[in-house]
């Protein structure tokens, strides 16, 4: 019976009705729509940074991560892959060789990492192929021609086809120098990234590095980049104390953080636009309440409990309420489900953005039912706290008093 | 018998009383008793260590957990600003160059034909894979002059010096303790402390040996401390040395790097 004055009561104050469901439904579509982009694109952000160069899943001698030296490498490259292939769910192995080194061409000379990596494989793990700008990429049976990124390219003023030495330390610790030729040139996006490095097939680096057989790490493509944290721990019980293998949660937890605290920040800023909104909800829901005091008060006086009036009035809000998170649910949910197949494109932006290195150019949102629902019941509650402070206000009159209120 | 109260001595007594217990307070000028201001003892220290010019061939094996290699050189220096150094073993390396005019430092390597300069952001890599830096060879004889020097303590048989950094000096160490030998006005044992107080490095000056006129350790040891480098050593044997001859200046001009590679 309730539910039917309520309905009756809805129906009557059609602008209230109407601009309390509009406000609400804004609300809800915006919060979805909100955490679905901020939650989308931190992801795609993280993957951008992942699959760039670090890879989803990277093992090393147990030390490394904390004093990266030539004491703490992975001494036995083969075995590893021995004893990786007896475990399901990789899709791809490589090894890589990094070291810290002086580049010299002409009169530039300029510290960076150069790497040896396997670059068949290698195309699986990284985006290192795909960034190609000039020239082109390694491949599996190159000798002294390496791929380095657009700023160490610029640094060094080398174009495709010049020559540049490097000179390091080997793995043994002896002094290790050679003539590279360059075979091409990468821009990922990534500032630092770009600046600083290069690579070489790592068959021919471990001739010039002594390190046949060595790696400093060895990254693993997971068959599943979400369960790369399971993955690790599989790999951590085959292979025993004596390496480590991370997931990228892990190995990147610096930028996850990063992501972390974004998602902090922007969650603090919809909360006090709804904070805003739910004032508004309750004022106007105040004054439609108050307008009805004469009502009220006439319900009152012929026996109905405040405790009825309460249940009245929040059935009319509840309802309300039902009915906007319903529609604001829909709409924020389409909305979502289309930018989710359709990223938002900032493409023809794609080399400016490259340029000011950033490497995102479609942002996507996530489509989560959960989230979706999750976010429905906060708007939902706000809504219905809305409520709970006008309807006070009137039952606290006496029933006399609101007849004669104006 | 009256015990007699007091002791006068005689005219004799006295005399000899002077002889024994006076005289030895008298301060002798004792040959090595030098004016003992710290920044004396640094000076003579450095001066014995490098010498007007000096030339030296030597051996520097790197010790590490896993490797042992050696390297044989031949250096020549002028004063502290200005050295040169040439790799002659191993044959893979021999004519390796090595330039140093005040705080740069140049490098050629013959097998790729090539000079460069080692820049700024490489000074604290490793030289040469061994456990001294760029910036040691670069910034070695420059102690006297970067930093503040106290004598902490002293034995007969050696002085115990504290260097604290000046103000505007760009170093490495934060704080460096050495003991000198007394006689030798050479260094014993060198510690090397970072901004956190750590003990970073301790090198050690061994095998003190009469070269022409001057005293000098040809055993040095460097032991670089902390878990990371645990099983690291370097160790260098000096073999012949020749100070204060006079050294050719083209062996300190950037074309020195490859005419005197080999």
């Amino acid at each position: 019976m309730f539910i039917k004055i309520a309905i009756k009561n809805i129906c009557a104050y059609r602008k209230r009705s109407i601009i309390t469901v509009a406000l609400t439904a804004f609300s809800t579509a915006l919060l979805i729509f909100s955490s679905a982009l901020m939650t989308g694109s931190h992801n795609k952000m993280l993957a951008n940074a992942v699959e760039v160069y670090p890879g989803y899943l990277q093992i090393t001698q147990k030390d490394f991560r904390d004093v990266p030296s030539y004491d703490n490498l992975i001494f036995d490259v083969k075995a590893m892959h021995r004893k990786l292939s007896s475990i399901p769910g990789i899709a791809a192995i490589g090894a890589r060789f990094e070291t810290f080194v002086l580049f010299a061409a002409e009169n530039k000379t300029v510290g960076g990492m150069l790497a040896g990596i396997e670059p068949k494989n290698e195309n699986r793990l990284s985006r290192l192929a795909q960034s190609l700008k000039e020239g082109s990429y390694l491949s599996d049976g190159d000798a002294a021609q390496v791929y380095l990124g657009v700023g160490l390219a610029k640094k060094l003023q080398v174009k495709v086809g010049d020559t540049l030495a490097f000179v390091g330390t080997g793995a043994d610790y002896s002094f290790s120098a050679d003539i590279l030729y360059v075979k091409g040139i990468f821009q990922t996006g990534s500032f630092d990234f770009d600046n600083s490095t290069a690579f070489v097939n790592k068959a021919y680096f471990d001739d010039a590095m002594a390190a046949e057989n060595y790696a400093t790490q060895i990254i693993v493509l997971p068959q599943n980049p979400s369960k790369s944290d399971a993955l690790a721990e599989q790999i951590n019980q085959q292979l025993g104390t004596e390496y480590q293998a991370l997931g990228w949660r892990k190995s990147m937890d610096g930028l996850v953080e990063a992501m972390e605290l974004d998602s902090v920040f922007g969650y603090i800023s919809l909360a006090i636009i709804f904070l805003v909104i739910f004032f508004v909800i309750m004022i106007y829901t105040l004054l439609n309440i108050m307008g009805r005091s004469r009502e009220i008060g006439m319900m009152r006086a012929l026996g109905t409990t405040p405790g009825q009036v309460f249940i009245m009035l929040w059935m009319e809000c509840l309802i309300l309420g039902m009915l906007s998170v319903f529609i604001g649910g829909l709409f924020g949910g389409g909305l979502t489900a289309y930018f989710h197949f359709h990223p938002i494109q900032l493409s023809g932006y794609e080399e400016q953005f490259k340029q000011y290195g950033l490497m995102a150019a479609a942002l996507p949102t996530v489509f989560r039912p959960i989230m979706i629902a999750r976010d429905i019941l906060i708007i939902l509650t706000l809504s219905l706290f809305a409520a709970i402070y006008p309807i006070f206000k009137v039952n606290r009159y006496r029933p006399l008093e609101a007849i004669h209120h104006v | 018998m009256r015990w007699r109260i007091c002791y006068f001595p005689s005219v004799l007594q006295l005399f000899f009383l002077a002889i024994f217990v006076a005289l030895p307070l008298i301060p002798f000028p004792r040959a090595d008793a030098a004016p003992l201001d710290a920044n004396t003892i640094i000076k003579r220290v450095e001066d014995n260590l490098n010498g007007k010019t000096a030339m030296m061939r030597f051996s520097m094996q790197v010790k590490t957990s896993r490797s042992l290699r050696t390297i044989k050189m031949t250096s020549y220096a002028v004063g502290k600003q200005k050295s040169f150094i040439r790799i002659d073993y191993p044959g893979r390396d021999k004519g390796i160059t090595f330039l140093k005019i005040n705080n740069a430092m140049w490098q050629y390597v013959p097998r790729i034909e090539k000079i460069f300069k080692i820049p700024a952001s490489m000074m604290l890599q490793s030289w040469m894979g061994s456990d001294f830096t760029n910036d040691d060879l670069v910034k070695e004889s420059s102690l006297s002059r970067d930093y503040t020097t106290r004598l902490q303590a002293e034995t007969t048989n050696q002085y115990t010096l504290q260097l604290l950094p000046q103000a505007d000096a760009a170093v490495v160490w934060e704080k460096i303790i050495m003991t000198v030998s007394r006689k030798y006005f050479l260094p014993m044992a060198v510690k090397y402390y970072d901004e956190d107080g750590k003990l970073v490095r301790v090198i050690r000056y061994l095998n003190v040996k009469k070269i022409g006129t001057r005293f000098y350790p040809t055993h040095w040891l460097v032991i670089p401390q902390g878990t990371e480098k645990s099983g690291h050593q370097t160790i260098i044997d000096i073999t012949e040395a020749v100070f204060d001859k006079p050294i050719d200046n083209n062996y300190f001009r950037k074309t020195a790097l490859r005419r005197f590679s080999n």
